[in-house]
């Protein structure tokens, strides 16, 4: 089934990576957003609708913390499942990202074939 | 630019030290970036030519980071990384791919060498070729195309720091 997602990462080449690994993945993705902070991802979302929202944390001018408080408090875009790619791996940053709303945590580095598990589990607790 | 950070070596330490950031740039160099590295004795006649990259972290340890990569090997990583052909990248989509692969190694390293702290990284700078390598815990490797060095000095935290080659 195709999907539809928003990346956001600051790192330009790092969205274009997680572009790619989501067609060796095997998704089919009907369209794809892309953002460079939280508040770019905010703007993006306005009047548009993903599938899913991979998100890094670390960004200028609203970082991953901030951008997973505003979608908490958006009864439009609470729904949308997001997932948390990010080089931070300690157990505090991973169960914080979690208590503010994420649905999944994958660290990078990350295969294909990890993506594909991480997000068909949070795709499939969507669809639930 | 980063300072000379004067470690004090413990050989236990230099031991498990050289082991992870074998094991742990092997992953990240296999994983994302399709290439195969193999720990290599040090030889760093080919740092002054080098794409270095520094990255500063602070919380429950504090210190630097440097990632030293040949720039044939440059180009090879970040064209895996990107999925194009080496000649089709422009200099800065390869200086924007090692910098993200700085990010990524620091990020894995630090994770693994300390997983119940609290770290931040800072942005990863280039940095000149001449900081290449810090003076502190070191590990050089051999890929088909050339070289990496990985740089790390710990200045403070847990009061323990190391020092030696892998």
């Amino acid at each position: 089934m195709p999907i539809s997602v928003m990346i956001v990462d600051d790192s330009a080449v790092m969205r274009g990576f997680i572009r790619r690994v989501l067609t060796l993945a095997g998704f089919e993705v009907s369209e794809c957003l892309e953002a460079s902070n939280g508040e770019e991802a905010l703007a993006g979302l306005e009047g548009h609708s993903v599938d899913v929202i991979l998100t890094d944390i670390n960004m200028p001018k609203m970082n991953g913390e901030e951008l997973l408080r505003r979608l908490e408090r958006d009864a439009r875009l609470r729904s949308v499942p997001t997932l948390v790619i990010s080089t931070d791996a300690t157990k505090a940053r991973i169960l914080k990202m979690l208590s503010l709303g994420a649905q999944g945590y994958i660290t990078k580095p990350f295969s294909p074939e990890a993506l594909r598990e991480e997000l068909e589990r949070v795709l499939g607790e969507k669809n639930a | 630019m980063p300072e000379q950070l004067q470690p004090a070596p413990r050989t236990d330490e230099v031991a498990g030290f050289g082991a992870v950031v074998v094991r742990v740039a092997a992953q990240v160099l296999e994983t994302m970036f399709f290439e195969e590295a193999v720990a290599s004795a040090c030889e760093h006649a080919w740092l002054p030519t080098a794409v270095t990259v520094h990255v500063s972290f602070e919380g429950s340890h504090r210190g630097e980071f440097l990632l030293s990569v040949s720039p044939d090997t440059a180009r090879t990583v970040a064209a895996g990384f990107l999925g194009l052909e080496p000649e089709e990248l422009t200099g800065t989509q390869a200086s924007e791919v090692i910098l993200e692969l700085a990010n990524i190694l620091c990020g894995a390293l630090m994770s693994t060498l300390w997983p119940e702290s609290a770290l931040s990284l800072e942005t990863p700078e280039l940095a000149i070729a001449e900081h290449a390598f810090l003076g502190g815990m070191h590990c050089c490797f051999t890929l088909p195309d050339g070289m990496v060095a990985v740089s790390i000095g710990v200045s403070s935290g847990d009061g323990s720091s190391g020092d030696g080659s892998a």
